[in-house]
């Protein structure tokens, strides 16, 4: 039985940009059918292509036959029906088709059925995708694997879930259930949130008034205007949950193919989460995708829309992903996904990206291993992980101890750990990279317990300047808004101009909002 | 025991007598390579079972006391057995033998060995299996594990990169997952073999309840070796949620209970549970008979570090004494802490660190530091001395302690300067505490010690 796909709608030569802006109220959806599985879709011909790939504008699609790949075979499929007897298979699928069958290959779980299937539906959607001859049949995973590979992933619970989709991502979250986890998290709970946020995120002058990864600073509006939008991308996740939106359900889990060998020329692509095999056609080989980081790094510089930047850099990871890139590039694009995250405070994000690149760095691939391992101290710090830390510190070759980065982080950590406050708040003005962001997260908390040593141990009061001083603030004033949000107004007393803080009379002022400030990343189920 | 009539007439033997640990010896795979032999080359594979049938229903001593389905559930487990002498022989043999270097031999008998152990599950499962033979999955389970790790190291050895990773199509893969893919998939069929036991209703003299601990101690045994002792959790919570059932902790033997005492204590220690750590430590401490060496020292190695956070207290030389290891792990940081040497005290953690991490206790001994740091200032507030004595009346230490004293102090082992805002910091930690009694006066410079008790459990 041979595909009946008709070819991919092929990329239009525009692709508006304009469609990042800040409302999706008129979602370009179309409707499909729902494709439950390989088996069927090749005996249902389907109209048209779920837009879920189109690199296209979804709403203007314009057939653009210069586009299509040069060999992508746009035979009907009654022509290939007859073509498929005279088809001259090439060496290398021999090869392949052989070494599936190779007893030493065979996987007693997988019935020879099931496989054979695997095994035509591989060979048959090479050809209809006409990467027939251009594909690495050698490397390509034999179809016993697959379909392991396919049981496998349909066990995970991440997959258990009917996933609602819609055409457009909503920006930012992303379409996983695992994502949308952590977006929830950031929503309610994490201290990174700027819903529920946390006190010391509120005051005046903070650190991205003297760090910035780029020329850009963080604006103190830009906090608010993010503050406004997720809510209304709340709103639209509560709408879409409730049924407004009617899109469709998809079941199946996403199958598994061997590596993609993209022909997408087009720079910019959406994301959108794989509910089936990515298609060639939208999918950007390398070299087009070095463009696309070209053009993102100024696009980032120029208009600092992260909702953009995180969309396409999503889809960008996801082109290397199917397509099997590991390599520097690889690293590249995680690196600078990566610190954009942590320049906007979108944890999850960041972790993903930082996993990831953990497990590049093991390769073996080059990158700035030193700056991201001394990140990932610095998170585990944040997300009081012991074990991880552990493992962490267990890693540490001699040379990287010394390495300038990873050796700040492993003082912010002794230093945590000894209470020592006075070191750390030093260690956090002299942060290297983008350290200051991730500490910026736990900053917080730390000034609370450091309040609360000096006032156990100071009597009877001490001058404001030194709590600004020892914690670090930017002015007597953030220093005492910082006393009072933490419910220590009647702390704070004039005396013959310097103000005081009345250490003695402060009792447990501050032990319960440390306790809160303390419990509170535990709630964090990240890594 | 090759499979003729002195084995059928020990198999009749355990029987009448349900000696199970004599069964499980029937099971065993750790005997000489020359009596896995004479098993192997007893039989072939078209009669080995009719041999068992004939054998098991054969013997006079069984007749009447065993079901049918029963010998057949012990047919297809012999034979199984029989069949992974034969892969364990050929792996034995194969060892030194370059010609057969890319063979995955040990791979291959743990394949055998899983299918042993998933028959004897099927066994309890579905044919009857009685509990008083449990030894059996003991013996079959622990060398499961045993059979996984080395199929792991020899497939590590011999091709580290497993192209398998490569079809891998998930966003986040880890280069070292395939690392213990045999582990792993050990881990899961303990798993299973764990519910079997937990799970079972039956009456709890006949239950396989028995078991439960002896598998629990090997899947967490597994688990720490897998590095992830967090799934340690729902092992202990399903224990403890059927404890209501369970017979009495003290009731099984007592090796079990030293293992899953110490492997709970370890679990609490990570997760910084100190107090509940020395409980169960002690406690496997207390059980732990008095010859096992190894044991013993695995079980110092977590107590002594929860000692010296709970209650502040070091390990004398004597109780160190027959440990050279643990002499040479703790020794020089209880030293520096006793004599309040902070700088060296930092120096031997240093040196210590890749020992401590490997054992992860470096993060707690570090905290070991305030010990060493309350005992620095208070060798100060002791040189300071007395008051001059008021008539009739005890004398009276010196309580007023600039805080430059205690900064020269701290400096003394470093020759650093350390500034004395920092100083000050680290004495409002200690009064945080409660190492220290009193408080700073910023605006002299000094700080004020309690009169009663300074520093408090130090008798100053």
């Amino acid at each position: 039985m041979m595909p009946t796909w008709p070819a991919a709608p092929p990329p239009s030569g525009v692709q508006p940009s304009n469609g990042y802006t800040a409302s999706y109220s008129a979602p370009a959806y179309t409707t499909v059918q729902v494709r439950q599985s390989f088996g069927q879709s090749y005996s249902t011909p389907q109209p048209s292509y779920p837009v879920a790939h189109a690199c296209s504008h979804p709403q203007s699609p314009s057939p653009n036959p210069a586009n299509i790949a040069p060999n992508v075979t746009t035979a009907p499929p009654a022509a290939q029906e007859q073509a498929k007897s005279k088809i001259d298979w090439p060496e290398s699928v021999r090869r392949y088709v052989q070494r599936s069958f190779m007893p030493a290959n065979l996987d007693p779980s997988v019935p020879r059925q099931e496989m054979e299937a695997k095994l035509k539906q591989t060979i048959t959607q090479a050809h209809e995708n006409g990467v027939m001859y251009s594909l690495d049949w050698d490397t390509m995973p034999l179809p016993q694997h697959m379909i392991r590979e396919e049981r496998a992933r349909s066990l995970l619970p991440l997959h258990s879930k009917p996933q609602a989709q819609t055409p457009y991502p909503v920006a930012g979250t992303g379409a996983v259930s695992k994502k949308r986890k952590s977006w929830d998290l950031t929503d309610t709970a994490a201290p990174t949130s700027t819903s529920a946020s946390p006190p010391w995120r509120n005051g005046p002058g903070r650190l991205e008034d003297r760090v910035s990864f780029s020329s850009d600073k963080r604006q103190p509006g830009d906090e608010l205007s993010k503050h406004t939008s997720k809510f209304s991308r709340a709103d639209k996740r509560q709408k879409r949950t409730d049924g407004e939106y009617k899109t469709f359900r998809e079941d199946t889990p996403p199958p598994s193919e061997g590596p993609v060998v993209g022909t997408c020329q087009e720079l910019e692509k959406r994301y959108l989460r794989l509910t089936a095999a990515p298609k060639p056609s939208q999918v950007r080989p390398p070299h087009i995708l070095r463009q696309t980081l070209e053009l993102l790094k100024k696009r980032w510089k120029r208009d600092q829309n992260y909702s953009y930047i995180c969309d396409q850099f999503k889809s960008m990871r996801q082109d290397l992903t199917v397509q099997r890139v590991r390599d520097d590039f690889t690293v590249e694009v995680y690196e600078i996904h990566a610190r954009i995250a942590l320049e906007k405070g979108d944890l999850g994000e960041y972790n993903q990206c930082q996993t990831q690149l953990k497990a590049l760095y093991k390769l073996g691939l080059k990158g700035k291993a030193n700056e991201f391992k001394a990140y990932r101290i610095l998170y585990y710090i944040h997300t009081a992980n012991r074990t991880e830390l552990n493992n962490a510190l267990a890693d540490l070759t001699a040379a990287e101890k010394k390495d300038k980065a990873i050796k700040h982080a492993l003082d912010v950590r002794s230093a945590l750990a000894l209470g020592n406050y006075h070191r750390f708040f030093q260690l956090y003005n002299e942060t290297p990279n983008m350290g200051a962001y991730l500490m910026d997260m736990f900053v917080g908390r730390e000034r609370l317990a450091a309040l609360c040593n000096i006032c156990k141990a100071y009597k009877q009061d001490v001058p404001l300047r030194f709590v600004t001083e020892e914690l670090y603030f930017e002015s007597d004033m953030e220093a005492a808004q910082f006393i009072i949000d933490h419910g220590g107004q009647d702390l704070l007393e004039d005396r013959n101009n310097t103000i005081v803080f009345l250490t003695a009379k402060a009792g447990q002022t501050f032990e319960g909002p440390r306790a809160a400030a303390f419990s509170r990343v535990d709630i964090k189920g990240q890594i | 025991m090759e499979f003729s009539a002195p084995f059928f007439n020990e198999f009749a033997e355990t029987w009448s007598r349900q000696d199970g640990y004599r069964l499980a010896r029937t099971l065993s795979p750790e005997i000489p390579t020359e009596q896995l032999r004479k098993i192997y080359m007893s039989q072939n594979a078209h009669e080995i079972r009719n041999t068992l049938k004939r054998g098991l229903q054969g013997n006079a001593a069984l007749v009447g006391g065993i079901e049918h389905a029963e010998v057949q559930g012990w047919v297809e487990v012999y034979a199984a057995y029989w069949n992974a002498t034969g892969v364990i022989l050929a792996a034995r043999e194969s060892s030194g033998d370059d010609s057969r270097a890319s063979q995955l031999t040990w791979t291959k008998v743990y394949e055998a060995w899983t299918e042993l152990l998933n028959l004897l599950l099927r066994g309890y499962q579905n044919a009857g299996f009685e509990a008083w033979t449990i030894p059996c999955l003991y013996v079959v389970s622990k060398n499961l594990r045993t059979f996984a790790i080395m199929a792991d190291e020899e497939r590590n050895s011999k091709n580290p990169i497993d192209d398998s990773a490569a079809a891998n199509l998930q966003d986040d893969f880890d280069p070292e997952t395939n690392k213990h893919q045999k582990l792993e998939d050990c881990a899961r069929v303990l798993g299973r073999v764990f519910t079997l036991c937990q799970a079972d209703r039956a009456p709890i003299e006949e239950s396989r309840k028995w078991g439960s601990y002896y598998i629990a101690n090997l899947l967490l045994k597994t688990y720490f070796k897998l590095n992830s002792a967090s799934l340690s959790k729902h092992i202990l919570n399903s224990l403890r949620a059927g404890r209501g059932d369970m017979p009495d902790f003290s009731a099984f033997p007592k090796s079990q209970q030293v293992t899953f005492k110490y492997h709970q204590g370890v679990l609490a220690f990570l997760e910084e549970n100190y107090g509940e750590a020395e409980e169960h430590l002690t406690d496997a401490w207390n059980l732990c008979h008095k010859n096992a060496m190894r044991n013993k020292e695995l079980i110092l190695t977590y107590l002594i570090p929860c000692h010296l956070i709970t209650s502040h207290t070091l390990p004398t030389e004597k109780l160190l004494e027959p440990y050279p290891r643990l002499q040479k792990l703790f020794l020089p940081l209880c030293r520096c802490i006793k004599r309040g040497e902070l700088h060296k005290f930092d120096l031997a953690l240093q040196e210590g660190e890749d020992e401590f991490v490997k054992r992860r206790i470096y993060l707690t001994l570090e905290r070991g530091r305030d010990i060493a740091l309350r005992n620095l200032l208070r060798k100060v507030f002791i040189a300071r001395g007395f008051e001059e004595a008021k008539e009739g009346e005890k004398p009276v230490r010196r309580s007023r302690v600039p805080v430059a004293e205690f900064a020269a102090a701290i400096s003394l082992g470093s020759q650093e300067k350390i500034d004395n805002d920092e100083v000050e910091c680290l004495l409002a930690n200690m009064i945080y505490k409660g190492h220290m009694k009193g408080y700073i006066s910023r605006q002299h410079g000094i700080v004020v010690l309690s009169k009663s008790g300074a520093f408090p459990g130090t008798r100053v």
